[in-house]
């Protein structure tokens, strides 16, 4: 990094003198020691234990017992290693961090004193007069938080961090040769604002005489605006954060369908599984809903053809989920839409048996349609009894809007496939949770309310990724799915499925409609067309650019990223050669940021990535051992729980690649257990 | 940890008035408290033209700023004055990189609770040096107290809640209550001495 | 004797003293105080000067206090530490000394948002504890806070407040045994209308023997009228008055008659409290109604007040 980066740790040991005296107080103490924040992370442990030891001489075998907690002050994380401690036969507990960890930890502990064994300290330069704040970086700039910023006067160079009085109105009379009377390392912050201002063309204004409010903020205004923060930070469940929405966009627009494809690319793995073996052969003619691909064995899915014409190859081609190459039956159209005539709608269809519709749901090539692709019939033959059907009606990535309009526009279709997988799992209980950004959909929901008394829908305050299984799981019913890569909802009663694909199950069963379109929302930036497109399966992501593009698609790439999904997670494109898949949800075109994440960048210890994943781990640590290559340390701790949601990444102060070092983590420690 | 709140429109419009603007948005700690709507309200009722918008985060940062200021070149140059809404360290910052521009920020900033992360606290660190914890059952004097008072509480205590707001805890109580709990009530009778306001960061 | 204070002999002597108080101008006016000063001579044994009271800009209270001297009286200068450092405070303590005063009172001071300059910076370099221990310190080890010796100090009789009412009840008798460690000579409490509570906070005292290191003036003032009644009871922190007040007020049919009885009701409880083993004296606030001070001594039985010689 080109700029300088400092050492902002917040706190340092106390004068041995004062540890004693509170070592006098206690007979046996364990210890706890904060991580430390705000300073290039190099190393896991900084050595303050032993370096207490040390100081402690004889009194070290007072010492209980010591643990180490990364950023001591996030109660939530802390507070449960905390508490699952033992705390031995220790009658007090010492804590090395700032004064924020300490009383913490004093919260705590109602009944055991608990003592600072450390001094927070202060870096502003003007310090004792102002504390500066230097925000989320390890620079020189800091901010006094004063609430009546002076900067507008002053060239934007703060009088209050910088100037050691803290004077509003021009220099005192002790600079010398520019320097500071207070600090002669300092310049005088009211040179460099006259330079500043001499050099912008603007005159110092003397006519005005400025005298701060010290009564701003006041404590009302400090204390409603971090109760607004608590309130939001803790919505539903730990960790998330609360990304533009940019719904607007296209949530209103009605579902569209999007015309066929000169040229269908349908690929034979759409699905978590085996790839399933095609059934036609190159010069045959297949029809609309016609099975192209047999489902190997029972983790698979059937393929059906989008279009009616004459399949040409079995090729690979540029797959859009993934940087590699796949196998698809590309199809040429014959214009003429024929419909195979295996797609009948089926009278009678409440009256089948359980095993049957699995069948049909089989057949019909369904996987889920949130973006996981999972063969639906699996899913639904869980090994454990469910209780309860979570239907996930959140869609909180931002921009997309398919659940939405399927949720206004086909209500209760969405509803019959519900009551159709209730049969399918016997289970009574249905919770449906919708994000409040989408109220037509929830008023279109309560209005089936009566006819569909099992379904209560949820509106649930927007946060990402609460979409995610286990983040629904917890805020709907607080329950505590274990982690991956072992634990699955259905450990804890829960099944979880996506509006699209309920939706799909009722075209299954009623209209005997196999998968071959869906809807997807194209939205971004750059577009002239915006919407929710209701596409084939196969159709070429460049004719649906084609069509919504404000400009040329040629280019595009290099301008604009094209990521297969939402904002967040999509995943973006290295060119436009893809198709749409079942997994499509959307296509969101962004420009392209002049900063993205990389490898190379020293993590700050902002403590923000660990305050944002919903499986309470510290990405941090995957970002060290991936800068370091020392890949195996990831799994002591717990890389394998990753879900991938991207919230650390997102959220990272120095722009760290975090996805791609979990990735290469993860990679590691599944060829480790193999090898 | 910073949060801001945006100027009123008439301490703003003076310096940007008819002026042809760039406008520089801040949304690193929009998870901390960033009033987004009010940002839009007040940027979509200006007159004056806005030549360009860049929506970045963590402005803080020498380094993306150095970036952003490169990619807007062009729409920068054109702009007469440079708006920034972000927290006193990001305008400062990129002030310090358009040092010959008119850079003014639309935006005052105040502190809430807490060094990292994104929640705030409901407790408070002053930073100060010497730390007091010791002797109040872990709860901070100078953070928390409106007088700062080591030897509390004042005659202002009452119920509870400290004479500048009713609402407002009164930390002396608190602390009287965790050294009762404590069975170290007798620390209240410490005579605690005068602050060494200059104990932090010099030892 | 610790100092020249004319408060300090007649504690000494044994006698139950009376301190009135008085409130500077919001102005430069020298005339008001001479004026209010001459009301209480003969009244009370010295009587203090607030300093910024409720945080509003007042005369400086050594600066009255320089008038009050001038008048043939025994000012207390209270300081506060919300206004000044401890180097400005140590300065005025050495410069009321060397005017000749004796006596002073160290309070924290009531917080800056309730008076006229909300927006001003509250200092609160020390509190009201260290101020207490400071002042002594200079008065006995004849040394400034930092350790520099002081040629000739500053020899004052030291007071300072206490509230029997504020929160949390059960510290106010060790916050007391505080001050008193730290240095405090006498004591003036809160204005008492709740004489049961005050009589329980005593009784603390006594268990300490605090009376016994530390003369203590009960607080005292006469309530002018209903609207004052209900501002002490409701908007002024630490003030406990009963319902019983309020009736008894409300009882009166013309306002004059409300003034009355505010004034009886004052004498009656300066009675009882004369009669509370501990108590030394009363502190007697008519703030801008200084008039009635006289009456209120006589009709309680404190005339004449002793005249003892330097």
């Amino acid at each position: 990094m080109e700029t300088h980066l400092r050492d902002y740790t917040k706190f340092r040991p106390k004068p041995a003198e004062e540890i004693g005296e509170v070592f006098r107080r206690a007979n046996r103490m364990f210890v706890l020691s904060c991580g430390k924040c705000y300073k290039v992370f190099e190393q896991e442990d900084e050595g303050q234990y032993e370096q207490l030891l040390e100081t402690l001489g004889d009194d070290a075998s007072k010492v209980a017992g010591h643990k180490r907690v990364d950023f001591l002050c996030n109660e939530f994380l802390s507070g449960k290693k905390i508490s699952g401690l033992d705390l031995g036969d220790s009658d007090s507990i010492g804590v090395m961090s700032c004064g924020l960890g300490v009383q913490f930890v004093a919260g705590l502990f109602e009944q055991t004193p608990v003592y600072a064994l450390s001094d927070s300290v202060a870096h502003g330069l003007n310090y004792p007069s102002e504390v500066g704040y230097h925000g989320i970086s390890l620079e020189d700039d800091s901010c006094a938080a004063c609430s009546q910023c002076y900067l507008n006067l002053t060239g934007g160079i703060c009088p209050i961090t910088n100037c050691a009085k803290g004077l509003l109105n021009g220099p005192c009379g002790g600079a010398t040769a520019g320097k500071c009377e207070v600090n002669s390392d300092v310049d005088c912050a009211w040179v460099r604002i006259h330079d500043r201002l001499t050099k912008r063309g603007e005159l110092l204004s003397f006519g005005y005489v400025h005298t701060r409010d010290y009564s701003r903020p006041s404590w009302k205004t400090q204390n409603n605006l971090s109760l607004q923060n608590r309130e939001s930070r803790g919505e539903g469940f730990y960790g998330g954060f609360h990304p533009l929405e940019k719904k607007e966009v296209t949530a209103d627009r009605r579902i569209e369908q999007f015309a066929e494809p000169q040229t269908a690319v349908i690929f034979l793995c759409q699905h978590i599984g085996k790839r399933a073996r095609p059934i036609v052969e190159p010069g045959e003619m297949v029809k609309v809903g016609q099975k192209i691909g047999e489902a190997d064995g029972f983790v698979s899915a059937a393929i059906h053809s989008s279009i009616s014409g004459k399949m040409i190859a079995v090729e690979d081609r540029p797959y859009p989920a993934a940087p590699r190459k796949e196998l698809a039956v590309v199809i040429e159209n014959d214009g003429k839409a024929e419909m195979h005539p295996s797609v009948q709608p089926r009278t009678g269809y409440e009256a089948l048996p359980k095993e049957a519709l699995l069948e049909i749901i089989k057949e019909s090539g369904i996987v889920g349609l949130g973006g996981a692709m999972f063969p639906t019939h699996v899913k639904f033959s869980p090994p454990k009894p469910v209780d309860t059907l979570l239907v996930n009606g959140c869609e909180c990535e931002p921009y997309l809007n398919t659940d939405n309009r399927l949720m206004i526009e086909h209500t209760e279709e969405i509803l019959a496939g519900i009551g159709i997988v209730q049969r399918i799992l016997s289970v009574d209980r249905v919770l449906m949770g919708v994000e409040e950004n989408k109220p037509e959909a929830i008023a279109a929901l309560s209005r089936f309310s009566d006819k569909y008394p099992s379904v209560q829908v949820v509106s649930l305050k927007t946060k990402y990724p609460q979409g995610a299984e286990r983040s629904l799981i917890k805020r709907l019913l607080d329950r505590d799915v274990p982690p991956p890569p072992k634990g699955l909802p259905f450990d804890v009663g829960v099944m979880v499925s996506n509006v699209g694909t309920l939706f799909a199950i009722y075209q299954a069963v009623a209209k005997g409609v196999p998968m071959f379109q869906r809807v997807i929302t194209v939205s971004g930036e750059g577009l002239s067309r915006p919407g929710n497109y209701l596409v084939k399966i196969g159709t070429p992501i460049r004719d649906i650019m084609r069509h919504c593009l404000a400009k040329d698609v040629e280019g595009l790439l290099e301008e604009y990223d094209v990521k297969m999904g939402g904002a967040i997670m999509g995943i973006p494109q290295a060119n436009l050669d893809s198709a749409v898949i079942k997994g499509t949800t959307g296509l969101t075109v962004l420009r392209r940021h002049p900063v993205g994440v990389s490898e190379e960048r020293d993590c700050i210890k902002c403590g923000r990535c660990v305050e944002v994943c919903p499986m309470h781990l510290y990405p941090l640590f995957y970002g060290l051992y991936g800068k370091q290559g020392d890949l195996g340390k990831a799994l002591e701790h717990r890389v394998e729980e990753c879900v991938e949601c991207g919230c650390c990444e997102y959220i990272c102060a120095s722009k760290i690649a975090l996805l791609s070092f979990i990735r290469q983590e993860k990679a590691y420690a599944r060829s480790a257990d193999k090898g | 940890m910073l949060a801001v709140q945006i100027k009123a429109k008439e301490e703003i419009l003076p310096l940007i008035s008819s002026k042809r603007l760039f406008i520089f948005e801040c949304l690193g700690c929009r998870d901390v408290h960033y009033p987004v709507e009010e940002a839009q309200e007040l940027i979509g009722s200006l007159d004056e033209e806005i030549v360009g918008k860049a929506t970045l985060d963590y402005l803080c940062h020498r380094d993306y700023s150095r970036e952003y200021i490169k990619a807007y070149a062009p729409e920068i140059d054109e702009a007469q004055v440079i708006l920034v809404f972000s927290c006193g360290v990001g305008a400062q910052v990129l002030s310090s990189l358009l040092e010959d521009r008119k850079v003014y920020t639309g935006c005052d900033t105040l502190y809430l609770s807490g060094f990292q992360g994104l929640t705030a606290k409901e407790y408070n660190c002053g930073q100060c040096g010497e730390c007091y914890l010791n002797y109040t059952g872990g709860l901070c004097p100078v953070a928390l107290c409106s007088k700062n008072l080591l030897n509390g509480p004042c005659g202002g205590s009452q119920n509870g809640k400290c004479e500048v707001d009713p609402d407002m805890p009164c930390v002396w109580q608190q602390i009287y209550d965790r050294l009762a709990r404590l069975g170290q009530l007798e620390t209240m009778e410490r005579l605690g001495a005068p602050k060494r306001w200059n104990a932090s960061p010099l030892q | 004797m610790k100092s020249k204070s004319n408060l300090e002999r007649v504690l000494e002597a044994g006698h139950f003293a009376v301190t009135g108080e008085l409130g500077p101008p919001a102005s430069a006016d020298a005339e008001v105080i001479r004026k209010k000063a001459r009301i209480l001579k003969g009244h009370v044994d010295a009587f203090n000067i607030t300093d910024g009271q409720t945080a509003v800009v007042r005369m400086a209270s050594w600066a009255a206090a320089v008038m009050g001297k001038q008048e043939g009286m025994d000012p207390i200068v209270q300081m506060t530490c919300r206004d000044r450092n401890r180097i400005a405070l140590q300065m005025d303590v050495l410069g009321i000394a060397a005017l000749g005063i004796n006596n002073m009172l160290c309070l924290t001071g009531d917080h800056q948002k309730f008076g006229n300059h909300p927006a001003a910076r509250g200092v609160y370099d020390l509190d009201s504890i260290q101020l207490l221990k400071m002042v002594r310190d200079m008065r006995d080890e004849k040394k400034f806070q930092c350790g520099d010796d002081i040629a000739v100090e500053p020899r004052l009789f030291i007071g300072a407040a206490e509230n029997p009412f504020a929160d949390p009840f059960e510290f106010r008798v060790p916050r007391l045994a505080k001050k008193v460690e730290a240095g405090a000579d006498f004591i003036q409490t809160q204005i008492i209308y709740n004489v049961d509570k005050f009589a329980e906070w005593m009784k603390g005292v006594r268990d300490r023997g605090l009376h016994e290191r530390v003369k203590i003036l009960a607080g005292v003032a006469p309530i002018k009228s209903m609207g004052a009644a209900r501002y002490m009871k409701t908007r002024v922190p630490g003030m406990d008055v009963p319902d019983s007040v309020l009736e008894r007020l409300q009882g009166a049919p013309t306002k004059e008659q409300v003034s009355r009885q505010g004034i009886n009701l004052c004498v009656d409880i300066i009675k009882q409290v004369r009669e509370i083993e501990g108590v030394a004296g009363i502190h007697l606030m008519a703030i801008e109604w200084e008039e009635v001070v006289p009456e209120i001594v006589e009709a309680a039985g404190l005339l004449p007040r002793p005249v003892l010689p330097e």
